[in-house]
């Protein structure tokens, strides 16, 4: 592994997998969180169909973590607690206006404006909220995302914003 | 007390007598255990720090504030009908419920009032907000409480309240469609005529869970006598809403105060419980659900014609004056204490939330329980952690 | 508690409003039942009460600061108001700054004070609202009866120097939390509660975030074009403010 490469077919093999076996841990914190659950737990949207399973134990397990709602300074420290307590490779999917930028509380004292000051940023999901095909779409470019991983380029990609 | 019943005074001497026997009889190591602040049991965002000895509850304390957004302070830097869009975000679940009351005291110290279509519509959102608001809670006291099907109907039927929502403000979640003296927009052609089909199906769906969970023995053995709110207690801690109506005390500001809404013209009721447990807690919401669909029914049966915008000026000033607005919302009595000076923005906004109050009896309430006691307690108060922090 | 002996003793789960009526009758009739609760307040505490409004369905009452805690006593026992609704502070002087009269003009390029043409000048320092005030800080608190539906609004004035005040903790157990969140954001001091602590904010948190004279930062460097956002009716001058327009029919 000195050159941090694996052969094509296997690396393709190991996305496959990867993609299609993503646990994301749900970190709900505001408005979103509701969107949220009804992408995760609601028979209409189904995210399982995707892939991906919504019910890890802790973030210990989880290979995706969504942040969905405002970040406040005050939960900020336990985002980045729960962040580097999972497994790497891991991926963040921020939804939401206030998990981007801070969203309608862009003057407030007591937001952090945007959860990338914290944790980095695979996938930003606009909207206030979002509705939750946005938050399934995220999803799916991420899968996109992970099947032409390159391990040794994880770190240098830019975040995709959905929509744009 | 007036107002006990056998169920209360049971239950309360029960947890008194657990409580001195916590102090006195065991010899347990003490245990401090965190629950939070991102909890499967908790909604959204409350760390409670619960002091145990053995099973037992010794003391807890809510620790609040990890979703406090500053919502007076920005109230203050921003004008009118921008504060709408940010007050829809207070109970994030019953939305277009929290902009009533602003836009009510608005009125009041503008000294206008909408046209009896816009007040007709306004209580049908109204109503669909608290159906879209407190089905999630009938769905989700269940998966609480072990029972994972409930939150699953829940989350279905409630997608047809929220449709509806969205045809009518074209936002699925937070409307912003209450403007000072009106609406924003009329009802779309069709619409009347699908919220019936959808109110049945709201109807069907409190039968449902009527069905699944209330006649359940487990569900049963573990609500009833379980969090035993006094009325006298209740109220001096300010609990409102489906919380003090569970505790026997019959007040709802629906009904208790004359308001513009359209309350007064259906026929509708009132529902208490005397047992204040968490039984009662779930059954009172479980009606109200049932009675906000029969009003909106009745309402759409009777909607009046006509404009839906009284005359406003293009750019909100409102007098200087103090007005205070207060709403049976979803989760309890939401009010707002508006302060003018004569700007375009208010001057203060005291945002008087239900969830707030109702959660500040916490400490005194799962003193002496179980553990997982505290779970089901938490569950049955409901509460909103938005509507907690601002 | 004989003092809820109105409330229903009906069968389990009974209905107990049938019809929904406005409770408590005609308005006058209403002013003369507040009438007659500043009556007792004024007969209780003398005059201590310093200033008193009844007006459009509400009523407010000023009290001196030592009476502060006498007050919710006499409320609680006398007027029978055993709902504690809330109880929260209120900074009376004006800051243009932080009005919400601020807006922000790109051409030219700076942050200026919205100023209206026909109007006063916008008014400075310390007016106080309803029921009068001598300082620029006030509390105020909300008390209401479940039995007899009726409510009132209770104010104090807080020496701007020494902000302290009796706690009322002992008289209704729910004003703990709002002391606490009062205590965070505005620093009064509240004597007699258990621990005031902070409740919102993060422990190294410094301020008082509602005092009118605390800034928020992200505004003091990226002004927002919040308030331009009028935007011109079809077929209408931009810059035509304050035309009465009907929107009955827009949209």
């Amino acid at each position: 592994m000195e050159k941090g490469l694996l052969p094509k077919p296997l690396s393709h093999l190991l996305n496959l997998s990867r993609k299609y076996s993503l646990w994301v841990y749900q970190w709900g914190l505001a408005c979103c969180a509701i969107e949220m659950g009804a992408a995760f737990g609601s028979p209409r949207y189904d995210v399982m169909r995707l892939g991906v399973i919504p019910f890890p134990a802790s973030a210990r397990q989880a290979d995706l973590v969504v942040v969905s709602g405002t970040v406040t300074d005050k939960m900020a420290p336990p985002i980045r607690r729960l962040w580097e307590q999972m497994p790497d490779p891991k991926y963040v999917i921020s939804m939401g206006s206030c998990a981007n930028c801070g969203g309608p509380y862009w003057d407030s004292y007591s937001v952090t404006k945007g959860v990338d000051q914290i944790i980095p940023v695979d996938v930003y999901v606009p909207g206030c909220p979002p509705r939750p095909e946005a938050l399934l779409e995220g999803i799916v470019l991420l899968q996109e995302r992970i099947q032409h991983e390159d391990m040794a380029e994880r770190w240098k990609g830019d975040p995709i914003v959905v929509g744009a | 007390m007036a107002v006990t019943t056998d169920w209360q005074k049971s239950a309360y001497i029960a947890a008194q007598a657990a409580d001195a026997r916590v102090n006195v009889e065991l010899e347990t190591e003490g245990m401090t255990l965190n629950l939070g602040p991102q909890h499967p049991a908790t909604h959204g965002t409350l760390r409670i720090v619960v002091r145990l000895d053995g099973e037992q509850v010794v003391w807890a304390e809510p620790i609040c504030g990890y979703m406090h957004r500053g919502y007076e302070k920005l109230c203050e830097v921003r004008t009118y009908p921008q504060v709408t869009t940010l007050i829809n975000r207070i109970d994030w679940l019953g939305h277009f419920a929290n902009e009533v009351p602003f836009i009510l005291a608005a009125e009041q110290l503008m000294g206008i009032e909408a046209p009896p279509r816009a007040q007709w519509i306004r209580t049908i959102f109204f109503e669909m907000a608290r159906i879209a608001n407190v089905s999630l809670f009938l769905g989700d006291m269940g998966i609480q409480l072990g029972a994972i099907t409930p939150v699953f109907y829940a989350f279905r039927d409630r997608e047809y309240v929220l449709n509806l929502m969205e045809a009518a403000t074209g936002g699925r979640f937070h409307p912003n469609f209450d403007r000072i003296g009106g609406l924003k927009e009329d009802l779309p052609r069709g619409w009347v005529d699908e919220c019936h089909g959808v109110m049945t199906r709201v109807i069907s769906f409190c039968q449902e869970m009527e069905d699944l969970l209330m006649g359940n023995e487990i569900f049963q053995t573990r609500t009833r006598g379980i969090g035993v709110i006094p009325a006298a207690v209740g109220l001096e801690y300010g609990l409102s809403g489906a919380n003090i109506r569970a505790s026997g005390v019959d007040w709802d500001l629906r009904r208790d105060q004359d308001s513009p809404l359209a309350w007064k013209h259906c026929d509708w009721k009132v529902w208490t419980h005397p047992d204040g447990d968490s039984y009662a807690r779930y059954w009172v919401r479980l009606q109200e659900t049932r009675e906000a669909a029969r009003i909106i029914v009745q309402l759409l049966d009777g909607l009046p014609s006509g404009p839906i915008q009284a005359k406003v000026p293009r750019i909100i000033k409102v007098p200087p004056g103090e007005a205070w607005c207060h709403t049976e919302n979803p989760l309890g009595e939401m009010g707002f204490y508006l302060v003018s000076k004569g700007g375009r923005g208010p001057f203060r906004v005291k945002i008087r939330s239900a969830s707030f109050n109702n959660i500040s009896i916490v400490p005194w309430l799962l003193r002496g329980v179980y553990v997982p006691d505290v779970i089901t307690i938490l569950a049955s108060l409901y509460f909103i952690l938005g509507d907690i922090d601002r | 508690m004989t003092r809820l002996s109105s409330a229903p003793e009906e069968p389990v789960g009974g209905p107990t409003g049938e019809v929904a009526a406005p409770a408590g009758g005609a308005q006058p009739e209403r002013d003369r039942l507040r009438q007659q609760m500043l009556d007792v307040l004024r007969r209780r505490l003398g005059d201590a009460v310093v200033g008193s409004e009844i007006a459009g369905g509400d009523m407010w009452v000023r009290v001196e600061r030592r009476a502060w805690r006498r007050l919710a006593e006499v409320c609680r026992d006398e007027l029978h108001m055993d709902y504690f609704c809330f109880l929260s502070g209120i900074d009376w002087m004006v800051n243009p700054a932080m009005s919400g009269e601020k807006v922000w003009e790109p051409e030219g390029g700076g942050v200026v004070m919205e100023g209206d043409e026909g109007d006063a000048p916008a008014p400075t320092g310390i007016q106080t609202g309803v029921g009068g005030g001598d300082s620029r800080f006030q509390v105020f608190a909300r008390l209401y009866s479940v039995t007899g539906k009726i409510g009132l609004t209770l104010k104090v004035d807080v020496d701007e120097s020494d902000p302290r005040l009796d706690s009322w903790v002992s008289v209704y157990r729910g004003a703990d939390w709002h002391e606490r969140e009062t205590w965070e954001m505005y620093g009064f001091d509240f004597e007699g509660h258990p621990r005031l602590r902070h409740i919102y904010l993060p422990g190294e948190f410094e301020g008082h975030p509602l005092r009118k004279d605390f800034p928020l930062l992200s505004r003091e460097v990226k002004p927002w074009p919040g308030l331009v956002d009028v935007e011109p009716m079809p077929g209408e001058e931009a810059g035509a403010e304050d035309a009465t327009a009907g929107a009955g029919a827009a949209g």
